[in-house]
């Protein structure tokens, strides 16, 4: 646990987006449908919006502060609720203000404002409680503990990502694919997030992957994709621990769009029982040739797997098999 | 040295890090070969559309004027001058400039050889070649070559005004160590760093790290944003200056270019920054520096 060297809030901020409104060319306006965002997942899915020429979106926002730990410890004056949306793609940094409302002083509310053309896909919307301690002006002493996502396409409101595949003809295909044309599928880690691309001439995997052929086909077609998923799992790892940004004094960095939340998700099961900080670091001079990288690899592809659910797929796939053979021979 | 480019096609285009991987060779990175710009070409994705914003030559003019005015003196005084005008050239949003395959295709299929002029390393003493770093080509955006001057004229510009980017360009250390911290992205703090180069409180590159470093542990529990607010961001004068591309003239080569009408920073915000950062830095610890240097 970090140690601050002034009192914080112990009680915990919590934030919730209530509405979200855009605004497009001509001033027109549209509120986004509430299943458009969730306070389960905390995010907001700007991908559901009725009109795709939307340029700004702004979010009404309520925080929840520990109101009465504020009044009765004393050691805060000047107390400020702001709500902090960035997205590191852009480098973008919108902050607002929030307002007490109500009596209890709990509660704070107010909106902030993104543009469209200062994000690329996943901005984090977090706010923190701010107040002059023993002197010191603009102490942050407390803040949300899981930030809120905006994503500016999902057609969803949901964290995890849906693994997006594609299929093309690798042989008629863009010319650096050409050199795969043997490969069913590869993982393309070049661009915004990681693609699947099922090779369209290799005959009958596309029907496989969909599912939508005979029973034993949708078995094999699901272990297929837990399989895929496993693959980009284990590439996007190598492109995120390959491509680290390292401090002066050898700290390497977590990136921030989601190579970083590819990071952060499969450290603890590649190091465990350590802080991400310092499982990163570890694998990182592993990497770099001073420690064993090779014997890391079992354990990174453990973690793959188990994101994949692989196992999972797995044992379902016996299972189907099973019943299956139990069909055939009844 | 790595020449321009052969074939240069009349607009700008897209390559990824998995087809620039090709180009990139040994031979490049130590200035000795060329980018085979016909075979590039045909790999890299064309933009579509006839946005003028994406024409190739105005922006290879810009180039080649930068190296023939720095051509006799360090490549490093070109960032100073070519950050505005990239920028003013270009007149991207933060979105399209987020795209990294623009970049890598600007290195690689627009000016190799400024890439090459710009970030050969000297000769080692052991004789070994000079070398351009990798991530000059295909790195973050505080590294690629054009990136990092565009980045750095949109994030240190007070709205319209480039003066506060030619100075943070002046300095390599406020340049490569500011950029890749988030503090910067809060523009009063990005012009007090400015203001404290034009004071002159800090002047060597020892001195800019060691600012940018407290300032960047102290924004761990302190929200600048609240001691020193900023307006609130418009984007209309930003899509009003895009807009505004198809007439625009050629980037004023001894002028400095006007950038979007937006706000200005508030002064008072950038004072009080100045203040505090100065305090900061007071006490931060300088290489170099021994405690008696202290004011």
């Amino acid at each position: 646990m970090r140690v601050y060297p002034y009192p914080r809030l112990t009680g915990a901020v919590t934030a919730r987006v209530t509405a979200v409104r855009l605004r497009g060319p001509d001033d027109t306006r549209e509120y986004l449908d509430s299943r458009g965002y969730s306070v389960v997942e905390q995010v907001v899915a700007l991908g559901t919006a009725e009109r795709a020429d939307w340029r700004t979106a702004r979010l009404a926002l309520t925080a929840t502060v520990p109101a009465r730990e504020i009044e009765t410890k004393g050691h805060w004056s000047d107390i400020a609720v702001v709500a902090v949306l960035t997205e590191g793609a852009t480098n973008a940094r919108t902050v607002s203000r929030l307002t007490p409302g109500g009596e209890s002083g709990r509660e704070w509310t107010g909106e902030i404002e993104l543009d469209r053309d200062d994000h690329l896909d996943r901005a984090s919307l977090s706010v923190h409680v701010v107040a002059t301690v023993g002197g010191v002006e603009g102490r942050i002493i407390a803040s949300t503990d899981q930030e809120w996502l905006i994503d500016m396409t999902a057609d969803g409101p949901l964290r995890d990502r849906q693994l997006d595949v594609s299929t093309v003809s690798f042989a008629r295909g863009a010319e650096w694919l050409r050199s795969f044309r043997d490969a069913p599928w590869i993982v393309d880690t070049a661009g915004r997030m990681p693609t699947v691309r099922l090779n369209s001439d290799f005959e009958g995997l596309v029907a496989l992957v969909a599912g939508q052929g005979s029973k034993v086909e949708s078995v094999v077609g699901e272990m297929l994709l837990a399989q895929m998923c496993a693959d980009v799992w284990t590439a996007v790892f190598h492109t995120a621990i390959g491509d680290l940004e390292i401090e002066d004094d050898g700290t390497p960095l977590f990136p921030p769009d989601w190579r970083g939340a590819v990071l952060r998700e499969m450290l603890p099961d590649i190091v465990p029982g350590r802080s991400a900080e310092d499982a990163l670091r570890e694998v990182h001079i592993r990497r770099t040739g001073e420690g064993s990288w090779a014997e890391l690899q079992p354990r990174i592809q453990y973690a793959a797997a188990r994101r994949a659910e692989v196992p999972k797929a797995l044992a379902g796939t016996v299972r189907d098999i099973e019943r299956l053979d139990q069909e055939t021979h009844a | 040295m790595t020449s321009r480019p052969e074939h240069l096609p009349e607009r700008l285009a897209l390559i990824t890090d998995v087809q620039a991987a090709e180009y990139i060779s040994t031979g490049l990175l130590e200035g000795r070969e060329d980018v085979p710009s016909i075979a590039l070409n045909k790999v890299a994705e064309a933009l579509p559309g006839d946005d003028v914003r994406l024409r190739l030559h105005p922006v290879r003019d810009l180039i080649d004027d930068a190296v023939t005015k720095y051509r006799d003196g360090r490549p490093t005084a070109a960032d100073a001058w070519l950050a505005p005008r990239l920028h003013e050239t270009l007149r991207l949003t933060r979105r399209e400039a987020s795209e990294k395959s623009l970049w890598t295709y600007m290195a690689l299929g627009v000016a190799p050889d400024y890439v090459v002029w710009r970030h050969l390393s000297e000769p080692k003493a052991d004789g070994s070649r000079g070398r351009v770093a990798r991530d000059r080509f295909v790195g973050p955006h505080h590294k690629q070559t054009f990136a990092r001057l565009w980045w750095a004229a949109e994030l240190f510009r007070d709205g319209p005004d480039y003066r506060p980017v030619e100075v943070a360009c002046g300095n390599q250390d406020m340049l490569n160590s500011a950029l890749r911290l988030d503090i910067v992205d809060h523009r009063p703090t990005a012009l007090a760093l400015v203001g404290l180069m034009e004071r002159g409180s800090v002047r060597t590159g020892r001195e800019v790290n060691a600012l940018t470093s407290a300032v960047n542990a102290a924004a761990a529990t302190l929200m600048y944003d609240v001691i020193a607010p900023d307006v609130e961001r418009d984007g209309e004068p930003l899509r009003d200056w895009i807009a505004g591309a198809e007439s625009a003239l050629p980037s004023p080569r001894n002028n400095l270019p006007e950038g979007p009408d937006e706000e200005h920073v508030p002064e008072e915000a950038v004072r009080r920054l100045i203040a505090h950062f100065e305090e900061l830095f007071a006490d931060a610890p300088v290489r170099g520096r021994t405690s008696d240097e202290r004011e």
